[in-house]
């Protein structure tokens, strides 16, 4: 284990096997006059097959530093390599492509699409890629309900289901494209301490399959159960450890 | 105390935002200015009803309008007493016809009438003044007497005449008046402002043997009637009915024609309702409009608060998380609704008030020439109209101020305040915004449609080639005073009386063709432009089965050497002339059209038509002598209006009345000037009158359309502009509403362009779904008001492909801009909107 609180430069992982690498990545706010640091030189890599969960208080920057690692933000400076390509600054629809294809999310507040049937919002991802057919699909789609729990709730609507309920069924719908990265945003914040349970027990297992996840947290429960924990501050990285209780029962 | 506070809160947060304010405001207040402007349009044509002093109100008692020509019909007085006596349905009637009397000539005592003026005469039965519960201010009113045959002619005044030509001069009763150039003597001047029955200038009685035949005749009188105090309106007609079917068991063979082939005659409907059954369709689909308008403002209004209540989402449930009272809530809430509403109904006051003054000038304008405005028709913002106003304000105060509370109290306030996000949009919340949506589209394709309709129409009726010259054109009619140039059918006297009618016409025109002035003249008992309606000819040989499968044409009678002055050109054969004019014959001249659908082969002349109706065909054929180039009689948007025109010589008829135009050269004043002398030069008795440009007589009939056209046309900018913005802020609330659902499709990786086809095809679906029930209520109602104007298929093809295209072209602009806007966001800002 590596520590250093000094330095936002902090790299554990090998290079060679490295799924993200950010490197010397800014992130700045501007808001009338102000500038603010949201993310502040930080150099980070992510191997393939890692559990890794980000922590630090509230406003720190972790939420930036995910919503950059799941190309649903653009950094202001520095680089960004996934799977050995630069997508630093790929245009909207060279980043939708990744993001569909090779990134899932969690998140706290579950984001299902309350229109959408439990079936149709786990297979929306899958909607857009144009190299799956049809058939194949719903392959995919029932076998991601399946790994978490939920086909017999396929026809319902995410308003009929409870919120540990509804956030399995969007971890089956990040699991469902089979994507190189989980990207999970406190995916426990919403949930009772039960359903809390279930949900982490159901990303580890999907670690423990070969997942790649990459997992904000405040909750150092759950950050601990990720074999590796970094700690934001302030927007630099000022701690990247491995767990010492990895896998553990966060109840 | 409480609600003080309220009130200064709901003021504080208005002031805040003063565009919104005032946007708002004025879309109620155009809203309620339209709504009660056209109530009291309404109420005062039709919907209030005429009691004229007395407790019950006065009804029309006539022939069923006859809609081929659209023309009120009067009734066979027999048949009407007889119904009255075997029904005993009216507590009293009374019969009236309207003409024209020329009073005063050259040896008048009064120095304003030496040259006689033609004066809006009623002839009446005698009971007309106690009917209306009005006594003359000076004289007396009609006796019995006065209808007993071989009476002297008198007249009753009313007063804007007694004070025009007689200066107001009280001692006129009892002097002597010339009426239609015959001695008549004064008898009575009614008060101010009565010209009852519609617009009379003067009253004559009508005689005993007119109004109380003993056997059927061809009379047609109108009557005014009131029903008992236990009979309604619908009972009454369905007496007449039953009489109707009595009488048709009996009538008469030459008398069959009474009654209409669905099998009615006689019909009681309310009076002002009667005169105007031509318009009345049109004004009932304006009262449509101006409320599917109201809706709009409605829908508007609420959405812009629900709008305001989304922004205040988190406030709100602050306060409830505080403890607030729902009921206070909505209260607080209805404040600023009310504040709202209650100034743009102010303003909507001021509108309509502004609206109703154009109007009634708009009326005065259009009766100007002939001075026949219905005495009823001076609209005013009544007790009614205000009731209706404050009636419409507070309505509006509970859609606009309720619907938004409730929605903002059925939210998930927990989670407001939990996370501060919305989520994604409800389904309710969703269904809500879409109904709005299509409701605007439903709403605003109608309103926009049926404006067009009329709009387009009245323009393409304006530019409309009538086949004739109007420019350096001067119209009038002309009067012969019956008692010199009399009718005296059936006697040795009939050719020789038709001879010296048509011929005094003849002198008028040489007469007028000598002078200066004009280049040429031309008499027709109703110029082309004008006149109206149409009846079956048979072709000698072709007749057809039934007589209405006959072809059909109106027939206008003509003075020889009428064409050059119209611009109309002889085709085929030749003109009317010297060979028309024996007694026994009856030539007729037929337009272009006629022989070119009917005698293809170019051989119409020489052959044989004759008149042909229900009851028969008549015994005379007339033989065609010559084909004239097309003209076009009455409006192009009046459905009684024809293409197919048949011309008689004057010769064979000797109308009494008819109408000059001449083609002058110079100044128009001095050719009235010239006309006027001309006609007083052949013969001082001859009445002239309505003198007017060529234009200005065949825009007469369509001025009454127009003017609603353009009440339409201010109705279609309102709608086009509520619509616009209504779908535009309907749409971009919806998008809105759904920036978190785009931010999660886009985590997903949904292309933008994917994202921004999703809210195409779901514009398209409410575009689909709006637009067929707009268009299928628009064309429900515009055929609702195609049996009194003709609806050209160019105003169908601009309303039903114009309309649809700018509503379309609205509804995609205000869903790509928000779209576009909220796609411009980065997706991690999207997921976290609030």
């Amino acid at each position: 284990m590596k520590k250093n609180s000094n330095n936002s430069s902090i790299n554990n992982s090998d290079g060679n096997n490295a799924l993200v690498s950010l490197n010397a990545l800014d992130k700045v706010f501007y808001t009338d006059d102000i500038e603010t640091h949201a993310l502040d030189k930080i150099d980070f890599s992510i191997n393939k097959g890692e559990y890794i969960s980000i922590s630090g208080p509230s406003g720190c920057g972790k939420s930036t530093l995910l919503s950059i690692l799941g190309l649903l933000d653009t950094p202001t400076g520095g680089q960004f390599v996934l799977a050995g390509h630069d997508v630093t600054t790929l245009d909207k629809d060279e980043r939708a492509k990744i993001r569909n294809e090779k990134i899932g999310f969690i998140f706290q507040a579950f984001n299902l699409i309350s229109d959408l049937t439990i079936e149709e919002n786990v297979e929306l991802p899958l909607s857009y890629r144009s190299d799956i057919s049809k058939l194949e699909r719903r392959k995919m789609v029932k076998d991601a309900l399946a790994q978490v729990d939920m086909s017999h709730r396929a026809n319902h609507f995410p308003s009929q289901l409870s919120g540990g309920q509804q956030q399995r069924v969007a971890v089956a719908r990040a699991i469902a494209g089979k994507p190189d990265i989980l990207l999970a945003d406190e995916p426990t914040g919403n949930l009772d301490s039960k359903n809390a349970g279930a949900v982490m027990e159901l990303l580890d297992k999907l670690h423990a399959n070969g997942a790649t996840i990459c997992m904000v947290t405040h909750d150092p429960r759950s950050a601990s159960r990720a074999g590796r924990i970094v700690e934001i501050f302030d927007g630099k990285l000022v701690a990247d450890r491995q767990s010492e209780t990895p896998n553990a029962i966060a109840v | 105390m409480i609600k003080s506070i309220e009130l200064k809160y709901s003021l504080r947060m208005l002031l805040k935002k003063p565009l919104f304010t005032a946007l708002t405001i004025l879309i109620v207040a155009i809203g309620l200015g339209l709504t009660v402007y056209s109530f009291s349009l309404l109420n005062s044509l039709v919907f209030n009803p005429l009691h004229l002093n007395k407790n019950s109100q006065v009804m029309a008692l006539e022939a069923q309008f006859d809609h081929n020509h659209l023309l009120r019909m009067g009734a066979d007085p027999y048949h009407v007493n007889l119904a009255a006596e075997q029904l005993g349905i009216f507590s009293e009637y009374g019969y009236y016809t309207e003409d024209t009397t020329f009073i005063g000539g050259t040896s008048s005592k009064h120095s304003a009438l030496f040259n006689a003026k033609k004066m809006n005469a009623t002839y009446t039965s005698w009971n007309i003044f106690s009917f209306a519960g009005v006594n003359p201010i000076h004289g007396r009113g009609f006796l019995p007497e006065d209808f007993a045959e071989g009476a002297e002619p008198v007249v009753v005044l009313s007063y804007e005449v007694w004070q025009d030509y007689f200066g107001g001069d009280p001692a006129i009763i009892n002097q002597e008046l010339a009426l239609d150039a015959e001695p008549g003597r004064i008898i009575g001047v009614m008060p101010e402002g009565f010209v009852f029955p519609q617009h009379a200038q003067i009253w004559q009685p009508l005689r005993d043997s007119t109004v109380n035949p003993t056997k059927a005749s061809y009379t047609r009188l109108y009557a005014f009637a009131r029903l008992k105090d236990n009979v309604d309106l619908t009972a009454a007609q369905t007496a007449l009915d039953g009489f109707t079917k009595e009488l048709a068991t009996t009538i008469e063979e030459n008398f069959k024609w009474r009654i209409a082939e669905n099998g009615k005659y006689l019909t009681v409907q309310p009076y002002k309702q009667a005169a105007i059954t031509q318009y009345y369709n049109i004004f009932i689909a304006l009262l449509v409009v101006v409320f599917l308008i109201l809706l709009l403002a409605c829908i508007n209004v609420s959405n812009l608060l629900l709008a305001r209540v989304n922004e205040r989402i988190k406030e709100v449930a602050i306060r409830i998380a505080l403890g607030i009272p729902r009921k206070k809530l909505v209260v607080q809430m209805l404040w600023e609704s009310v504040v709202i509403c209650v100034i743009g109904g102010a303003l909507a006051l001021l509108f309509a008030a502004y609206g109703i003054e154009l109007t009634n000038q708009m009326f005065n304008q259009t009766f100007a020439v002939n001075d026949q405005k219905p005495f009823w028709w001076t609209l005013t913002v009544d007790g009614q109209g205000l009731m209706i106003l404050v009636a419409a304000v507070v309505v509006m105060i509970l859609v606009t101020g309720l619907f938004p509370a409730i929605k903002a109290l059925n939210n998930d306030f927990n989670a407001v305040i939990r996370d501060g996000t919305r989520g994604a949009l409800g389904k309710r919340a969703a269904t809500t915004g879409k109904v709005l949506v299509i409701s605007e589209i439903v709403l605003s394709c109608v309103v926009l449609v049926l404006a067009t309709l009329l709009l387009s129409t009245g323009y393409f009726a304006s530019q409309a080639d009538y086949g004739v010259k109007t420019d350096n054109r001067l119209t009038a009619q002309l009067q012969l005073p019956p008692e010199k140039y009399p009718v005296r059918r059936a006697t040795d006297f009939e050719y020789q009386d038709r001879v010296t009618r048509a011929n005094v016409y003849y002198d008028i025109k040489a007469a007028l063709e000598s002078m200066p002035n004009f280049k040429a003249a031309a008499m027709m008992s109703q110029l082309p432009g004008t006149g109206e309606g149409t009846s079956y000819f048979e072709i000698e040989g072709r007749a057809a089965e039934v007589y209405n499968e006959n072809p059909y044409s109106n027939n206008e009678v003509i003075a020889r050497g009428s064409w050059d002055a119209l611009g109309m050109k002889i085709i085929q054969g030749r003109g009317f002339d010297h060979r028309d004019t024996e007694d026994g014959v009856f030539n007729l001249i037929i337009n272009e059209s006629i022989a070119r659908d009917f005698f293809p082969d170019g051989d119409a002349v020489g052959k044989r038509i004759r008149r042909v109706g229900r009851n028969g065909a008549s015994d005379t054929w007339n033989i065609i002598v010559g084909v004239v180039s097309d003209t076009y009689h009455g409006s192009t948007m009046r459905s009684s209006s024809a293409s197919y025109n048949s011309y008689h010589p004057n010769d064979n008829i000797g109308m009494m009345r008819t109408y000059v135009a001449v083609h002058y050269t110079g100044d128009e004043k001095d050719a009235i000037a010239a006309l006027t002398q001309a006609v007083s030069n052949v013969d001082p008795d001859v009445g002239i009158y309505h003198v007017q440009s060529y234009d200005n007589l065949i825009q007469q009939p369509m001025m009454l359309l127009l003017s609603v056209s353009k009440i339409f046309l201010f109705c279609g900018i309102i709608a086009v502009t509520l619509a616009a913005s209504g779908i535009y802020a309907m749409s971009a609330n919806n998008i809105i509403q759904r920036t978190q659902e785009i931010g999660i499709r886009r985590a997903m990786g949904a292309p933008d362009k994917k994202i921004m086809q999703m809210f195409l095809k779901q514009a398209g679906l409410q575009l689909t779904i709006g637009l067929a029930l707009g268009i299928a209520m628009a064309v429900a109602l515009s055929s609702y008001m195609s049996n009194t104007i003709v609806i050209n298929p160019e105003s169908y093809g601009l309303a039903l492909i114009g309309i649809p295209s700018l509503i379309i072209f609205m509804v995609l602009i205000a869903t790509f801009i928000p779209t576009r806007t909220v796609l411009q966001l980065e997706p991690s800002d999207a997921l976290h909107y609030d």
